[in-house]
């Protein structure tokens, strides 16, 4: 702690003890990359979720009405952008490996926005007021998730994935936050038939997502599409345990060593202590979405 | 060092219809080339092009000024732009009777 007060760029974050990584996006992507399914170098072979997952970008969250609006330092963020497509979904991760287990933490400044539009028809109570813009209305959810294989023995694999969900599937209002309590449809189960929607790549089924106890809350979307506000965010996961330990936003922050995280039961090949962080946006409706990060740091115990 | 960055901003995609290829956010960069693998074109005299464009704002889109020569086979192409501001996009055309293609769309960037 003593260093990153030292600091006055890791001062605004609270790591653990060793740093694993400091991502500040003025200087580039630092390993977040795009998401791709598995495939025998043919991509038409690749699961349909897995197929567009876009490459993030270096944004400096230029908007059409102020120009340039920056990041909580310098210039760039690292942005994901879905398409203008209801239930597309952007994905980026970056790859790590574990050296023991215990504590692993997940820090980020980030915003979200949906993409201008004109001319809308949102009407009655989603009409813009002066203050309430329907801008609001048309942002999905985001998620951050990690992978986790320890060793190839069944039960050795599972994923924890945290989602805000702005609007549900049908794109109503519930501002909360969620875990996921279906499997990951990996490559490997969608080839052996596994019954997916293919439009989350979480979850086969919509209905796989359940309320965090005391997970409502309301982020600072501010009124409008082109006015940023950045958030502090902490999620701290547990090797050991193989559990989520607990996700800080702001002043609102969850226990979560009782929401349970599934395992797959079959055992995973080539992938011995994998620790994938993983981020996402998907929109809920034919705007693009955006998440963006200032900056990442990820810290361990070990 | 120089950063660079490679962005696949299609990915096996396959189109029968004119399209736009999705913003992209480039202000870091002095340097840019696209690269285009058709790696199918069928119909009857199917030929792609493909314009560069750019934006203020990722929003409102007008046209560099340069763009590919006529595609009408599969085959690797590329195209070079300087001076593009901070957004880019390709906007593709496709040409002929029951034409339909199936393609990768890379932009290299480089600071």
């Amino acid at each position: 702690m003593a260093l990153a007060n030292a600091d006055i760029r890791l001062s605004r974050f609270n790591p653990l003890p060793r740093i694993l990584a400091f991502d500040d996006f003025d200087d580039g992507l630092h390993g977040w990359c795009e998401l791709v399914g598995n495939h025998n170098g043919d991509l038409n072979e690749m699961q349909p979720v897995f197929k567009d997952m876009r490459p993030a970008q270096l944004s400096t969250c230029t908007f059409f009405d102020i120009g340039t609006h920056g990041a909580v330092d310098g210039t760039y963020s690292m942005k994901l952008a879905t398409r203008p497509r209801k239930y597309h979904q952007a994905v980026a991760i970056k790859r790590l490996t574990s050296a023991a287990d215990g504590l692993v933490q997940f820090e980020a400044w980030f915003t979200y926005k949906a993409e201008q539009t004109f001319g809308g028809d949102d009407s009655g109570a989603r009409a813009w007021d002066g203050n309430y813009h329907p801008s609001e209305a048309h942002f999905g959810s985001f998620t951050l998730w990690n992978d986790i294989c320890e060793e190839t023995e069944p039960r050795d694999r599972y994923h924890a994935a945290l989602r805000y969900e702005n609007t549900n599937e049908e794109g109503e209002f519930t501002q909360r936050w969620l875990y996921k309590t279906g499997l990951h449809p990996t490559t490997r189960m969608l080839r052996e038939g596994f019954d997916s929607n293919q439009n989350d790549v979480h979850v086969a089924k919509p209905d796989m997502w359940a309320p965090i106890p005391g997970g409502d809350q309301q982020l600072c979307f501010n009124e409008v599409p082109t006015k940023v506000n950045w958030h502090y965010l902490r999620w701290l996961f547990d090797l050991s345990t193989r559990r989520n330990t607990e996700l800080q936003v702001n002043d609102l922050t969850m226990d979560l060593r009782d929401i349970p995280v599934l395992r797959f039961d079959e055992g995973y090949w080539g992938i011995n202590r994998l620790l994938n962080l993983c981020m996402d946006v998907r929109t809920t409706s034919n705007v693009r979405n955006f998440l963006y990060m200032d900056s990442v740091v990820i810290s361990a115990d070990w | 060092m120089r950063h660079s960055f490679t962005a696949v901003i299609e990915k096996n995609a396959t189109f029968d219809m004119d399209f736009d290829t999705e913003p992209y956010e480039c202000a870091w960069a002095s340097e840019a080339r696209w690269f285009i693998n058709v790696m199918e074109l069928e119909g009857h005299k199917a030929r792609l092009s493909a314009k560069v464009q750019v934006s203020p704002d990722g929003l409102f889109w007008c046209d560099e000024g340069s763009q590919f020569e006529p595609m009408s086979e599969p085959d690797l192409y590329s195209l070079a732009v300087r001076d593009f501001g901070g957004w880019l996009r390709l906007d593709c055309e496709l040409d002929g009777t029951d034409a339909r293609l199936r393609l990768m769309i890379y932009l290299v960037l480089k600071e």
